[in-house]
């Protein structure tokens, strides 16, 4: 089931979580919602699933083309997963996953052997088979997030709602617990969002990445086209670290420092100034000139701790750039402290 | 839940020695003397004197105490007086905690800083505000008295003046729980379909079920004890408007010590019947499985190598 969102806006106060926002949801996909706090994301989420409201007004909601703005929380079929679980902590597990199935109207409800069978099925689906009885308290994070999962899906939602997933879960368990996501995902294929403001989470898990910011969308695409071809200045920061450097605009080119940086067009509305951007892995490091525009810089100091090395430059202008290369790359350059080399940027982008 | 209690991981309790925390022996043994001096005194004593005063005379005077038909209309009265007040403020309680604990609205702190006002008042001055109201030249008198309903003087002016004051209980002990646990298991219900009622009876309600028993019985012995604010609007009619408390009252003014101190023996009787019911709760409240510590491991607090007495 497809989910539409048209020109959706909501403010709490005089703050504006969401300016007039339009997504479309491809049925079957897993959708990220990327940004940092305040970006309207989690508000977003709320909205659509119906436990928030959108402002009077503005736009509309769809479910596969059925406008469901008007429609409770309760007869919108979505399954939603909260960051902090939300288990129902005086029951079991297994009361858990039933409660769905058990609240139903009595003439759409399964008999108790069904209800039974159901939660069995759910809870081998997120491999918690032996934890029937145990009561929320007694699991692990990554356990009570799974048998959220199993609960917010015993009801077979039509759409699937995660608030930051994992945010409350440690780093190990949280990178696990999204590579099983997105294979659960892949096996069950019901229309997922899920919102998170870790941008390795969105690259990893999606098939579509939305970046949000000040209640606006940035950018949609897939993770590669995202972090390959940021649209915005803001897109770029926000997906990993970057360099920034203040270009000069002259006679069509982009200039860092004497430099004209080869194959760089210049953005619209930049006159005199252009901001570049470059990420530490697209530039390239060398000691000698090899005859191409290059720009000089002095080593600060190298950090080889890690899968890769981490080079600090100071160029003549004083400006800072942050590089990393393999580790062979150090050695054989013989890059240490003070050491003189040249910078290529290899790909970089530049904004107004 | 009794079924499952088997597969629980056992509490482990772990002596912690805190080095900083521990105190001289000379120093802890006379922290603790001057606690229990202090306790048998002002405690201990006076609940044993009840007794034993009540008892001074044989049971045979104890009973005879107790079998004045006026004073079996106290008990009867106080009673009723509570099984009304308590269920009711149980509602109220209920009510209030709800609307602050899981909903903002205007008015909120308003009504959060109300329901501490019986405390903060005089419960002398909670009976005079009824009588004010419904007295016979209070502002609903006159109506009342067209009517024929009789309020203060009577059975109901006390019903009310002890429902104002046990108010707070039920609310107090409810809404901080009801904060703490916010409203995502709420909002879990009913994005599985449950209706408001079915999210309330099966996920507000259980989880609040022990802050709730707990309150209705600090509720129950305050409406069973309170003597001020009833005093106030009874009339002390013997045999009709007297609680037990103003019975004894007047048993005491009449020099009739052995009946006043039977009488007394049987309220502090229900007094300690719920101090147990009170302890109990407590005890269930932390055995529940769903309220154990997320930490199978409970740290004692410190009481060092050698038990203190």
């Amino acid at each position: 089931m497809s989910i539409e969102v048209t020109g959706i806006s909501k403010s709490f106060g005089s703050f504006r979580a969401l300016d007039n926002v339009t997504l479309t949801v491809p049925s079957g996909e897993l959708v990220a919602l990327l940004g940092p706090s305040g970006s309207g994301k989690t508000t977003l989420l709320r909205i659509i699933a119906g436990l928030d409201r959108a402002d009077p007004g503005s736009g509309a909601i769809l479910f596969h083309d059925e406008n469901v703005a008007k429609r409770d929380v309760r007869t919108r079929h979505v399954g939603f997963v909260f960051q902090h679980y939300a288990l129902f902590r005086h029951m079991t597990v297994f009361q858990n996953v039933a409660f769905g199935l058990e609240v139903a109207p009595r003439k759409t409800r399964k008999s108790v052997a069904d209800i039974r069978d159901r939660v069995r099925e759910l809870l081998s689906l997120v491999q918690l088979e032996g934890y029937a009885d145990r009561y929320p308290n007694q699991l692990s994070g990554g356990q009570r997030q799974r048998i959220a999962l199993a609960r917010a899906l015993a009801v077979e939602p039509k759409v699937l709602l995660l608030d930051e997933p994992f945010g409350a879960l440690d780093a190990k368990v949280r990178k696990e617990l999204r590579a099983w996501l997105r294979r659960l995902h892949d096996e069950i294929h019901v229309t997922s969002v899920f919102v998170t403001h870790d941008q390795d989470e969105a690259l990893e898990v999606s098939d579509q990445v939305v970046v949000m910011n000040e209640g606006r969308i940035e950018q949609v695409g897939t993770p590669e086209s995202i972090f390959h071809h940021p649209a915005t200045e803001f897109v770029m920061r926000f997906l990993g670290d970057v360099n920034q450097f203040h270009g000069r605009v002259e006679s069509g080119r982009v200039h860092l420092g004497d430099v004209a940086l080869p194959g760089l067009s210049v953005p619209e509305g930049a006159v005199d100034t252009a901001r570049i951007f470059v990420r530490p892995h697209d530039i390239e490091l060398d000691t000698r000139r090899n005859g191409q525009p290059v720009v000089e810089a002095t080593v600060r100091r190298v950090y080889s701790a890690g899968p890769v090395s981490r080079v600090e430059l100071v160029m003549p202008t004083g400006q800072e750039m942050a590089v990393t290369v393999p580790h062979e790359r150090v050695e054989a350059l013989h890059l240490d402290t003070g050491s003189a080399v040249f910078v290529k940027l290899r790909r970089a982008r530049v904004f107004a | 839940m009794a079924a499952t209690v088997q597969s629980r991981p056992r509490k482990v309790s772990i002596r912690v020695d805190r080095p900083a925390a521990r105190e001289r022996r000379a120093v802890r043994r006379l922290l603790i003397g001057v606690s229990l001096a202090f306790l048998a005194t002002f405690l201990f004593l006076p609940l044993a004197a009840i007794f034993a005063e009540a008892l001074r005379g044989g049971t045979k005077a104890w009973i005879v105490g107790l079998a004045d038909p006026a004073a079996w209309s106290a008990v009867k009265l106080t009673l009723l007086v509570a099984s009304i007040a308590v269920p009711l403020n149980l509602v109220f309680g209920l009510a209030a905690s709800w609307a602050i604990g899981k909903f903002d609205f205007i008015g909120r702190n308003l009504l959060l800083t109300l329901i501490d006002l019986p405390f903060a008042v005089s419960p002398v001055i909670s009976g005079l505000v009824y009588v004010l109201l419904y007295g016979a030249h209070g502002w609903f008198g006159p109506w009342l008295q067209s009517e024929n309903i009789q309020i203060i003087f009577a059975v109901p002016g006390i019903v009310l003046a002890t429902i104002f004051v046990t108010f707070p209980f039920v609310a107090r002990e409810v809404i901080p729980l009801m904060q703490e646990q916010g409203t995502e298991e709420e909002e879990a219900a009913i994005t599985l379909g449950a209706s408001g009622w079915q999210t309330f009876r099966r996920v507000t309600l259980p989880n609040v079920k022990w802050a709730l028993l707990y309150g209705v019985i600090l509720c129950n012995a305050r409406a069973i004890g309170e003597f001020g604010a009833v005093s106030v609007v009874s009339g002390h009619i013997r045999g009709r408007t007297n609680t037990m408390p103003l019975h004894i009252e007047i048993l005491y003014n009449e020099y009739n010590f052995a009946a006043a101190f039977a009488v007394s023996s049987v309220l502090a009787l229900l007094a300690l019947v719920t101090l147990a019911a009170k302890a109990a709760v407590e005890r269930y409240s932390l055995r529940a499985p769903e309220s154990a510590p997320a930490d199978p491991i409970l740290i004692a607090s410190n009481l060092s190598e050698e038990p203190a007495l």
